[in-house]
């Protein structure tokens, strides 16, 4: 490179660019148009299934959520997984259609269904263009109502369920998750297993298992189902009485949600990788949920700490260092209760050179304290009030995303109007607040450090920051 | 200035329209009005991707697209992003081969903001641009390749496929994240020549999509971007032309340390915005295109011997598009065993063609994912960008799922019949050097749901491997 070139380049094109091209002030924004989130009509059908509708104008590909109360703390000892295989099974045969005429009839319908099983139950997802809408709630009605649950069908999901688990041991980020999840929680809570289940766990699920979980955790009075879409022309109500209505089931007493501990004592496990070009990185410990009066302060805080690529994490780490694509910071609810007892995994998460992991976790660290010693400022407070408040109509544009947020409520055991309400919260949280949320969610002595990377160069430079013992474990 | 047309509404479209403008300086500039929600999409394409690279040089055009992001001449450091966002909007921006895209999302009151960033840095982006900057950029991108490429099993298949069905010295033949060794070359000098020669509004077309109002904004449009000055001088991109076909089968075995053996392929299939092109998405959709497919159902449903198997399309308008197939094995099944059920499937169809049935389904998917993409202001300024760049018109948007839903089954089943065959594929084969044996899986790390990364659908990565972005998807609020 040739620095005399460079100079004559930048100035020649400088002077061009300021003489030919008309610079303005920075425009001032116009008058905000009012948005809310939007209201749900709340009912119930005569079998008790609890049912959400929310009309959206324009949103021609309506979003149907269904959550169901079957937790994974309800499968049974030693036969994790049995949710996720049930979940799978919804769609893989009913008592009207072989799996391969169900899945058939369902692209028909240009539909997506995805069924999944979490903490707090599982949740089954139908994308539907408005003008199929009646028909693919037929299927998912039968998936609900009868399935069949065949058992060459349930051996082939336990089988391909077993192929999958090399593949996500081998992805580093699941791999880090995987790790603090075992670290954080004892060994006989749920919490502490893989949500899918373990090689040895899965290979015990077969078809009887699968129809017992069914049995004893899937009927309409537990469930709730969210229709979120343009619903004009469409009659609902008849839709659903003549679908998911057909859906019959006994009452059942909620069940009792276990309390949870952590351990966060302050240390570090790495997952030896060798010749990994990059450590991920997952630094986490448990906090509140949603029911605690500190989360828009550390919905805030925890934006200002890691929200985005201006926030401070990556403020040093990507663009002053340029260690790394991208560092977060998050809260993810695990499980909620009614009562508030629930909890949350609040963490910090990327990939970093392998070079610079000491470097870059040191880095991390005083960033943390620097929090804690002098504060967020009041710039950085406003910026993210303004952020995570006037982003809401473009991150609720899609019924998808409204339905989705809907059904998190429901099973988180939250009022419908929650959302609505915490844009004004977050609008109500000062500096000093979301300051001192942030600095008690990720205090520095507390996190458990998780890293998936090559221990023979990363685990010395680790070692020498004090945040915490360092242990190895084979990859 | 304006001497556009409206487009009347075309079937499918969902009641879309657009006015297209231009004004002196070259900028096109397509409208498009929705007032259902107060929020408007901006959304910028330059004519340029990594198929302007030369040898050399490979990742520069998407190093290049970082740098936009790094202060212009009235916006210093990282004020694109810290506008944006304070504002209440969402931007990223992406690299593929064929075009470079800068998108914002705003608050129907923060549109003029999103205008006057996007003109500034069309105009003045050199006046900011440093070394330090480009140093801190280059080491962004190399961990941006490391991150999604390097440190992942099976990272670099779409790159080796693309190395193999696009030949040396085809514009093509490198994917736009380029190669660790073209990055650390990649000087300050290149990136400022790089910016004279693509980045002029001549060489772009910019969208305007939703709670607007199009005289205010086309008004706004002439006051930021009016004054930009046109500059020729772009040259012709090298010639993407190739025979329809590979002519052989080739083929590349991969010992590398992953967690099952897979079979990968890629074909060449024919140019994006033809009619063949909406017949191989429709035969793809087909045979590998979801949980009716018919490798689907061979595979993973009857003979068992595959974890997870599909095709996925890259449309590509200045070379043949791409279709990928993926299928990872299961258990200890050998690849000749899926190799030669694939080929009985491939050769069955081109004999046969779509049942009706199929036919449906696969319509109504396309149908699907394309209204998909129209239900949000971004989306549908991406798409109207797209057909305005590639194929100057950006109404064709507006009747895309018109044309894939008029195509027949004989359609279908002659493009299959013609590419879908060994002689014109390039096939990629893992063989893993050491088996993972725990016995523990996976954890929904992220605050999305869980997701499950052996069934998320060779669709995905083909699509995905083919662009760079600046930005990790971020969460917001609530989450």
């Amino acid at each position: 490179m040739s620095d005399a070139a460079t100079t004559t380049a930048t100035q020649t094109n400088a002077t061009d660019t300021v003489t030919s091209m008309q610079f303005h002030p920075q425009p001032q924004p116009g008058q905000a148009r009012p948005w809310a989130f939007p209201a749900p009509e709340r009912g119930q059908l005569p079998n008790g299934l609890t049912v959400l509708r929310c009309h959206r104008p324009g949103q021609q590909v309506v979003a149907v959520e269904v959550s169901l109360a079957a937790p994974l703390e309800a499968e049974p000892q030693g036969l994790e997984g049995v949710a996720t295989i049930m979940a799978r099974a919804l769609s893989e045969g009913t008592d009207r259609h072989s799996a391969e005429e169900f899945a058939a009839e369902l692209e028909r319908c240009g539909a997506t269904l995805d069924a999944y099983a979490d903490h707090p139950g599982v949740r089954v997802s139908l994308e539907v263009p408005a003008s199929r809408l009646t028909k693919a709630l037929g299927l998912l009605a039968d998936a609900l109502r009868a399935p069949a649950f065949p058992e060459g069908e349930v051996e082939r999901l336990v089988r391909n369920r077993l192929d999958e688990i090399p593949h996500e041991l081998a992805n580093p980020a699941r791999r880090a998750a995987m790790t603090l999840s075992r670290e954080l929680f004892p060994a006989d809570s749920r919490m502490s297993r893989p949500r899918q289940g373990t090689e040895e766990s899965v290979a015990r699920v077969d078809a009887a298992a699968v129809r017992a979980f069914y049995a004893a955790h899937v009927r309409p009075a537990t469930a709730t189902a969210v229709v979120v879409g343009d619903l004009t022309g469409v009659d609902l109500d008849q839709a659903l009485a003549d679908t998911l209505g057909a859906w019959s089931g006994d009452t059942a007493a909620p069940r009792p949600v276990p309390t949870v501990t952590a351990d966060d004592t302050g240390r570090v496990v790495i997952v030896d990788r060798p010749g990994a070009v990059q450590t991920q990185l997952l630094i986490g410990r448990v906090g509140a949920d949603r029911h605690d009066q500190v989360w828009p302060a550390q919905t805030l805080g925890t934006y200002c700490l890691g929200g985005t690529l201006t926030s401070r994490l990556d403020r040093v780490l990507r663009e002053e260092k340029g260690y790394t694509y991208g560092v977060r910071a998050f809260a993810q609810v695990l499980r909620s209760t009614p009562e508030g007892t629930g909890l949350s995994l609040l963490a910090i998460s990327g990939s970093v050179a392998t070079e610079v992991t000491g470097p870059a976790l040191e880095d991390a660290w005083k960033v943390l304290r620097t929090l804690a010693a002098d504060g967020l400022t009041d710039d950085e407070r406003d910026v993210a009030v303004q952020n995570l408040v006037g982003i809401a109509p473009l991150k609720y544009e899609t019924a998808a995303s409204v339905a989705g947020t809907l059904a998190d409520q429901v099973e988180q055991h939250l009022p419908d109007d929650f959302q609505a309400h915490l844009y004004r919260r977050l609008a109500e949280t000062g500096t000093v607040e979301a300051t001192a949320a942030a600095v008690a969610a990720f205090p520095t002595d507390r996190l458990v450090t998780v890293l998936v990377g090559d221990a023979s160069v990363i685990a010395e430079p680790v070692k020498a920051l004090g945040i915490g013992d360092v242990r190895v474990v084979s990859g | 200035m304006p001497m556009g047309h409206t487009a009347t509404q075309q079937a499918g479209s969902g009641g879309l329209t657009a006015t297209e403008h231009r004004l002196a300086n070259g900028l096109r500039v397509v409208l498009s009005e929705d007032h259902l929600t107060p929020v408007a999409a901006v959304c910028l394409w330059y004519d340029v991707g990594s198929r302007h690279e030369v040898k050399g040089r490979t990742g520069l055009a998407h190093l290049f697209e970082h740098l936009m992001f790094q202060g212009s001449k009235q916006v210093p450091g990282n004020g694109h992003f810290e506008l944006v966002q304070g504002a209440g909007g969402s931007l990223n921006g992406t690299t593929s081969f064929e075009r470079t895209n800068y998108f914002e999302t705003m608050p129907t009151h923060q549109v003029e903001l999103a205008l006057w960033l996007e003109a500034d840095r069309m105009g003045s982006l050199l006046s900011a641009l440093d070394e330090e900057s480009m140093e801190n950029q280059r080491d962004v991108v190399k961990n941006e390749r490391r991150q999604r490429y390097d440190n992942v099993p099976y990272g670099t298949a779409f790159e080796r496929l693309t190395a193999m069905v696009y030949p040396e010295g085809h514009p093509y033949h490198h994917t736009p994240i380029g190669s660790m060794a073209d990055l650390d070359a990649a000087s300050l000098e290149d990136a400022r020549q790089f910016f004279r020669t693509y980045y002029a509004p001549n060489n772009a077309v910019l969208a305007v999509v939703g709670d607007i109002d199009p005289e205010q904004t086309l008004a706004w449009v002439e006051k930021y971007f009016g004054s930009i000055p046109a500059h020729d001088g772009k040259p012709t991109p090298r010639d993407g032309a190739l025979p329809d076909t590979i002519g052989a089968q080739l083929r590349e075995e991969v010992r590398e340390e992953v967690p099952a053996r897979a079979l990968m392929a890629a074909y060449r299939l024919p140019h994006d915005g033809t009619r063949e092109a909406d017949a191989a998405d429709l035969a793809l959709t087909v045979l590998g295109g979801g949980e009716s497919s018919r490798l689907h159902n061979r595979l993973v449903r009857r003979d068992r011997t595959a974890v997870a198997a599909g095709f996925g399309l890259l449309r590509l308008a200045g070379a043949p598009s791409l279709g990928w197939l993926d299928v990872k094995t299961s258990g200890g099944v050998e690849v000749p065993a899926i190799e030669a059920a694939v080929d009985e499937e491939l050769a069955r169809f081109a004999a046969e063609g779509p049942s009706p049935e199929e036919m449906e389904r696969a319509q109504a998917q396309l149908e699907r994912e394309w209204l998909d993409r129209l239900a949000t202001v971004g989306g549908r300024a991406d798409e109207l960008c797209r057909y305005a760049v590639l194929f100057g018109d950006p109404q064709l948007a507006l009747s895309a799922v018109g044309r894939v839903l008029d195509i027949t089954a004989d359609e279908v089943r002659a493009v299959a019949a013609a590419r879908l065959r060994p002689d014109n594929r390039a096939v990629l084969v893992y063989e893993p050097i050491e088996a993972a044996d725990n016995g523990e899986s996976d954890e929904g790390a992220q605050p999305t749901q869980p997701t499950d990364v052996v069934r998320a659908a060779p669709a995905a990565p083909a699509a995905d491997a083919a662009n760079a972005a600046t930005e990790d998807n971020d969460e917001g609020a609530g989450r």
